[in-house]
């Protein structure tokens, strides 16, 4: 072959190739499309807000080389409130007066998000939060949507799977913070499913030990036990304790931060949730591989809502226009969209519109977790 | 007041009139901050200046002032002049019946003392959710309305929080320069000299106690009216830290200092967050930096700066 051949055909091999990855990776040109993003990637909330960064920085990769906004690059400007409201209260200043973002996702914290939306919803900024619906002002704030379930639904999941093994006396371990706001929907809730909640043991936030409170509800000789909290302790002392029963935990404590720490307690353990990582529902394959593929770990709930907040931006954005921004781009938010975490419609009263049907029911065997085959028509 | 003072004093306030106009909104958010933070670190300067007593509870107070303005307003329609009040009538009797035991005690039980006091009232707003929201707080705080002029944003809400922090430091000044302030400084120097000298150093303690729980809860009410929301997290143990690193990093003697203190702990965490997920140790060890180097804190090592080159120039002159 000679030298010129042979350059020739180097040539054609280069140019194949790159028209193979224009195929996939479609170009982008232009001024970049900015939405800012605030999460807790220190403090507290971090083990909320690292993974919702991971989900929207692999978004974004994902919508840009799908074609971004109409041909423009779509960019998150990424901050960390520190898990304080004060702190995502300047940064979504900064955000949206000083950067002229057009949209804003997070922040990772219920407080962080009633504070920001007090901003967000004066000046017609859209906002999707990564937390449920929390006090009733955010009712009035048409256009703070939220990825994740309110809490009576996170309630109503923990019931409907009560209700099919049927528990009918069921023991609740609670912590003050979150688990508190769980229960204040729950209480209400367990009579209509015929659930007589025989001991509710309250916890400290962050405590160390809640062996007493456990041995409490052992004592009361429920069916099944709740444990709603954001902490993998309850989880060692019911095993401790020997609780033999089938505990049921809220989606708070499913991270794979809290199923490590829990260590051989994290056995037997139902949890209604939405993703799971080692078995994913088929719309969710792609999420978990390109996932996997890019962090090297398995994705669970907060990557998943996050990747979703920042697919509905887009979607919104290519339908109302690039630069479209207030009441324009709202109104295209609130078209029905099936996620990789759950369906939504912002037009609910709930500002999330998310079905129990969404909700699939893992179970932990031995740390890992599994798909049980139960679910809850809508 | 001489010329050369008063030319300064004039520059000064042309430049914090023209500033929340000047700088990005964000920054006059900040600049709004740093004027809450004054009006809290001020309680927390006199006692640790004056009194030599660690305290670590003014949290409780910010607390107790911005769930007063919510409650009132939010939950009973009140107007919101009515919840600074409450706010500060609770927390000043807060402070004379807490202070009066807790007071007796010095040194390293005070402030443990009021430590706990500040762990007590965190677990407390957490578990009275049917006053303060619990986790959920309370949401829709109107903002401030001034004979009509709504203070709805940030570089409107800057000069009526200044003024107020203005009005607390002539206060904090005019305690510091009377009769008390002169039985603080001697009560501070030497307990045993100032009680011979029938000073009831309990009383003088519960007085300055009151007035700081009365700057702690004027700054909470003012935070949230300008948040327009509350909720625990912004009351806990972490807050009553940062308002008492206010005084320790500006210098706690000097009332310029808390301004450059407040200035410290609302500027540079924002500054280094810039940097990524490090800021938060970048801020600790700035603060080891300017404890270890700056004992006095920056006001004071500026001040001695200042005084070593007068004489290094009157040296050589």
């Amino acid at each position: 072959m000679s030298l010129s051949s042979f350059i020739a055909r180097l040539a054609g091999a280069t140019a194949l190739v790159g028209l193979s990855a224009l195929s996939v990776q479609a170009q982008t040109s232009g001024e970049p499309v900015k939405i800012g993003a605030i999460v807790s990637a220190t403090g507290a909330g971090a083990g909320l807000g690292v993974p919702e960064r991971n989900g929207l920085l692999l978004a974004e990769k994902d919508i840009n080389a799908k074609g971004g906004i109409k041909g423009r690059p779509i960019k998150f400007i990424v901050e960390d409130d520190a898990s304080n409201p004060d702190t995502a209260l300047s940064k979504a200043n900064d955000l949206i007066f000083g950067q002229k973002v057009q949209a804003l996702l997070g922040p990772s914290l219920t407080a962080s998000t009633v504070a920001v939306g007090g901003v967000t919803h004066a000046n017609k900024i859209p906002q999707i939060a990564f937390t449920g619906i929390g006090p009733a002002v955010e009712r009035e704030r048409k256009c703070v949507a939220h990825v994740l379930p309110p809490q009576r639904l996170n309630a109503t999941a923990l019931l409907e799977y009560a209700k099919s093994i049927k528990a009918t006396k069921v023991g609740v371990l609670h912590d003050a913070g979150y688990g508190n706001v769980v229960m204040a929907e729950l209480k209400p809730l367990a009579d209509k499913y015929g659930v007589k909640l025989v001991a509710i043991e309250k916890f400290e936030i962050g405590a160390t030990d809640t062996t007493t409170q456990a041995a409490k509800v052992k004592a009361s000789q429920p069916d099944a036990v709740f444990i709603i909290a954001t902490s993998a302790t309850p989880f060692r002392n019911v095993k401790q304790i020997q609780i033999t029963q089938p505990v049921i935990a809220a989606i708070g404590s499913s991270s794979y931060e809290y199923v490590n720490a829990m260590g051989p307690a994290a056995d037997n353990i139902v949890i209604p949730e939405f993703v799971v990582g080692e078995d994913p529902l088929p719309h969710q394959k792609d999420f978990v591989e390109l996932y996997k593929k890019t962090y090297n770990s398995t994705p669970k709930n907060y990557e998943a809502a996050a990747w979703d907040a920042a697919h509905i931006i887009a979607a919104a954005l290519n339908k109302a226009g690039a630069d479209a921004t207030g009441e324009k781009l709202c109104e295209a938010m609130k078209a029905p969209y099936t996620g990789v975490l759950a369906s939504y419609n912002f037009s609910a009263d709930d500002m999330t519109g998310i079905p129990i049907s969404s909700f699939i029911f893992s179970k932990l065997v031995g740390g890992k977790y599994t798909r049980t085959p139960f679910r809850v028509a809508q | 007041m001489n010329p050369r003072t008063l030319l300064w004093l004039a520059i000064g306030l042309v430049v914090w009139a023209v500033l929340p106009f000047v700088v990005p909104r964000y920054m006059a958010d900040l600049l709004v901050f740093t004027g809450i933070y004054t009006v809290a670190g001020l309680g927390i300067g006199l006692l640790l200046g004056h009194c030599g007593i660690v305290n670590l509870a003014q949290a409780t107070f910010y607390g107790l002032g911005a769930y007063a303005s919510a409650y009132c307003t939010v939950m009973m329609g009140l107007p919101s002049i009515v919840g600074f009040l409450v706010g500060a009538a609770i927390s000043m009797v807060l402070a004379y019946v807490i202070g009066r035991p807790i007071l007796r005690l010095t040194g390293y039980f005070l402030a443990l003392g009021t430590l706990a006091l500040s762990a007590i009232a965190s677990a407390l707003f957490f578990e009275w959710d049917w006053l303060t929201g619990g986790t959920l707080g309370i949401g829709g705080i109107p903002k401030l309305d001034l004979f009509g002029f709504l203070l709805d944003r940030p570089s409107r809400y800057y000069f009526f929080v200044w003024i107020v922090a203005f009005a607390c430091m002539a206060v904090a000044r005019n305690l510091v320069d009377s009769r008390t302030g002169l039985m603080l400084r001697a009560m501070r120097d030497s307990s045993t000299a100032a009680a011979a000298l029938s000073i009831d150093l309990q009383a003088l303690r519960t007085k300055v106690f009151v007035v700081c729980a009365l700057f702690g809860s004027l700054a909470g009410s003012l935070f949230a009216h300008h948040a327009s929301f509350v909720s625990t997290q912004s009351f806990t143990v972490d807050r009553s830290i940062s308002f008492l690193l206010i005084p320790v990093i500006g210098g706690a003697t000097s009332i310029p200092g808390i301004v450059v203190g407040a200035l410290f702990v609302t500027f540079l965490p924002e500054l280094l967050s810039k940097l990524g997920d490090i800021h938060q140790i970048l801020f600790g060890l700035a603060l080891v930096a300017v404890v270890v180097l700056m004992p006095e804190g920056l006001v004071g090592a500026f001040g001695k700066l200042r005084a070593r080159l007068a004489k290094r120039g009157s040296g050589h002159g």
